[in-house]
């Protein structure tokens, strides 16, 4: 699926060059569980971001399906990601004005589905997560972990081949922390999309079939537990 | 639809910041629209001035002022026997040729044109050499010199000038075959200071007329106490070296073929006659003195610089709440970007928010619009205006015996003092512009906003802190 090639991301700190990623080589195949972990500030985020299309490498290819996600156009991408990838972040990002279930239906927005179907689509979704009672209420009215819920059934309501977690519990307690990830697990069990999972917890990236280390910009990847 | 969807609950959830936004716009468009109304009310009041001079249908009018050096009259001296001297004197401007009026009342665009003559009937007494006093003083028994204003009427354009506007109030109005006749119409208050009454007699230049009805102006109006055929005041007229004023007329009185048209018809007859001055409700801004003079200068300086800084400052002040409330949202458009959303469709998403907001600023400004206009109603005073009779000319001028000899001084009659409540409406045309600016403001506002926004990596977008 992803075909990684000498993958360089530098840009400017002021007058300080960042090397955020140097020279990455990597495959991930369809379907896979890959856990990326390393220390605050080593290129995790940067790489989750190139491998979204949500940034370009400043050098080398990223191929995604044989199409170089580091050359194409802007509108391009945006299909891209509209199409094929859903994204998991740390701070959820919900958007504070809608609705659990409107959270949900924005994804499917950019996909031209019919409002119906939008809406049944994304109940259905929620009902996956545990959260079918809690459609009307706003992000603000939540916990963290049904906030995160959300974000979860956002990211798979148009049922994408990727699913890019960004520190998905970085953000929430012990308890909590635990169900999301047997959720996430339940869903990669059940969906079988290719699941990429940044995190600096060790334990959550015991579970995953691969785990790759980023260390200054450069990525280690070893088999998982 | 998800766009209506998203749109309601951005404006209701953050209902305090877009009603924030639209108050900033609202403040700055209600300005514009009350400084827009009192400009208005303003024009309507110089124009109710010149209707006051010069009628009802009159949009302009043309007059030229005296060659230097002229004056009025001739000299008296004394002689053997005592004088009585009965002229009408056209002192205050220079005839023009009837051909003049003809010329006018051809141009484009001119609906009519009449010719008039304003002029001054003197009365007084020289005299005789022998009742001097010691050192050439007067007696102190001579009658005081009596002046009053006389205005020639072009009988075929009775609704053109200022006799038009007046009103009947006894006796008739003049006929089309009353041209040579001695007959007169006086102004009520003439009327009623001298006991003249229908059918009485008055001396015009030695001449008698009978007053054949009272006419009444309008409160300020009236610029002339006796009102007579043209063709009589142009025979019985002197002017500086002429007996007789025949074929001349000294004020054209123009009605226009619609008031958009009154420009055009003024800048042709300035062509026409470049040494005359035409006279319209906006130039006479600039012969008026007076309380009125002062609130247009106010508004037109004052007032609207005034509107311009509050409402480039009310843009301002949109904008940079926009942009803050924009900046706030950073993270949220880099979610959606993230979801696979254009940047067209976050712009439309901001850009319709944001014309919401103009919208209802433009409806509270319209609001505050007509507060400030009812205001500007409420609180003006009267405003009078005090203009000469003939704009662009001296006031007529009376001459004076006393103890010091023969004296000049301003004839009344001469000027007119007008008293106008200021109204200022608010004009479609000023809602049209509050609802465009309004608009326009608020546009302008999200453009900047949300443009920035869009053009943001999501990368970069996500990685704001919130």
């Amino acid at each position: 699926m992803y075909t990684l090639t000498s993958v360089t991301r530098t840009y400017q700190n002021g007058s300080r060059t960042v090397r955020a990623l140097q020279g990455v080589d990597l495959v991930i195949e369809d379907g896979e569980w890959l856990a990326v972990q390393g220390r605050t500030g080593s290129g995790k985020t940067t790489l989750l971001q190139i491998l979204g299309g949500l940034d370009r490498p400043s050098m080398g290819t990223v191929n995604f399906d044989d199409r170089d996600l580091a050359t194409l156009p802007e509108t391009r991408l945006t299909e891209f990601r509209a199409a094929f990838v859903g994204f998991v972040f740390q701070t959820f990002n919900l958007l504070p004005t809608l609705s659990a279930i409107e959270n949900v239906e924005a994804a499917l927005v950019p996909r031209r589905v019919s409002s119906a179907e939008r809406r049944a689509r994304a109940t259905q979704a929620l009902e996956a997560v545990g959260l079918g009672d809690w459609a009307r209420h706003l992000p603000s009215e939540l916990s963290g972990g049904q906030q995160q819920r959300v974000g979860i059934a956002r990211a798979l309501v148009k049922e994408p081949k990727v699913l890019l977690a960004d520190e998905p519990t970085g953000n929430l307690d012990g308890d909590t922390r635990d169900e999301i990830l047997a959720l996430l697990e339940r869903l990669w069990h059940e969906h079988r999309f290719t699941l990429v999972l940044v995190t600096h917890d060790p334990s959550l990236a015991g579970r995953a079939q691969r785990v790759g280390v980023m260390s200054d910009g450069k990525l280690a990847v070893g088999p998982g537990a | 639809m998800f766009f209506l969807t998203y749109l309601r609950h951005e404006l209701r959830l953050r209902m305090r910041q877009a009603i924030l936004i639209a108050l900033g716009l609202a403040v700055g468009i209600g300005l514009v629209v009350t400084v827009t109304a009192a400009s208005a009310g303003v024009e309507n009041a110089q124009s109710s001035v010149l209707h006051g001079l010069y009628g009802i249908g009159t949009d302009i009018t043309v007059t030229q002022a005296p060659h230097p050096g002229s004056h009025t009259g001739g000299a008296f001296s004394p002689g053997s026997t005592t004088q009585q001297v009965d002229e009408l004197l056209n002192g205050q401007l220079s005839p023009l040729n009837i051909s003049s009026v003809e010329a006018i009342s051809r141009l484009r665009s001119v609906a009519a044109a009449a010719g008039g003559l304003t002029l001054t009937d003197m009365k007084l007494t020289i005299p005789s050499e022998g009742s001097l006093g010691p050192g050439g003083q007067p007696p102190t028994n001579l009658p005081a010199p009596t002046s009053f204003t006389v205005d020639g009427v072009d009988l075929a354009h009775l609704g053109l000038g200022p006799f038009g506007s007046g009103e009947i109030s006894a006796g008739r109005t003049f006929a089309a075959s009353d041209e040579s006749s001695n007959v007169a119409v006086v102004d009520s208050n003439y009327a009623t200071a001298n006991k003249v009454t229908v059918g009485s007699t008055i001396t015009i230049a030695q001449t008698r007329f009978t007053v054949i009805g009272i006419v009444r102006q309008p409160q300020g109006g009236g610029s002339a106490d006796v009102y007579i055929p043209l063709a009589r005041a142009q025979a019985l007229g002197m002017g500086p070296g002429v007996s007789n004023l025949r074929n001349q007329v000294n004020t054209i009185y123009v009605a226009a073929a619609s008031a958009s048209a009154v420009p055009i018809v003024q800048a042709e007859i300035a062509k026409l006659l470049p040494s005359a001055t035409v006279t319209t409700s906006g130039s006479l801004a600039s012969a008026v003195s007076g309380s009125l003079a002062t609130a247009a200068s106010l508004i037109s300086d004052f007032g609207r610089w005034l509107a311009i800084a509050v409402l480039i400052a009310a843009f301002a002040v949109a904008s940079l709440l926009t942009m803050a409330a924009v900046a706030r949202r950073v993270r949220e458009f880099g979610a959606l970007k993230a979801l696979g959303w254009r940047s067209r469709r976050i712009i439309a998403q901001v850009m319709a928010e944001s014309f919401i907001v103009g919208v209802v600023g433009a409806v509270l400004g319209i609001a505050l619009g007509f507060g400030g206009a009812a205001l500007v109603d409420v609180v003006a005073p009267p405003l009078s205006a005090t203009v000469a009779q003939n704009p662009g000319s001296a006031p007529a001028q009376n001459t004076l015996f006393n103890g010091s000899g023969i004296q000049h001084q301003p004839a009344p009659g001469s000027t007119s003092t007008v008293i106008v409540h200021l109204v200022a409406p608010v004009t479609a045309n000023a809602l049209v512009l509050a609802v465009a600016l309004a608009i326009a403001g608020a546009l302008t506002a999200g453009a900047f906003g949300s443009w920035r926004a869009a053009r943001l990596r999501p990368a970069e977008a996500l990685s704001q802190v919130a």
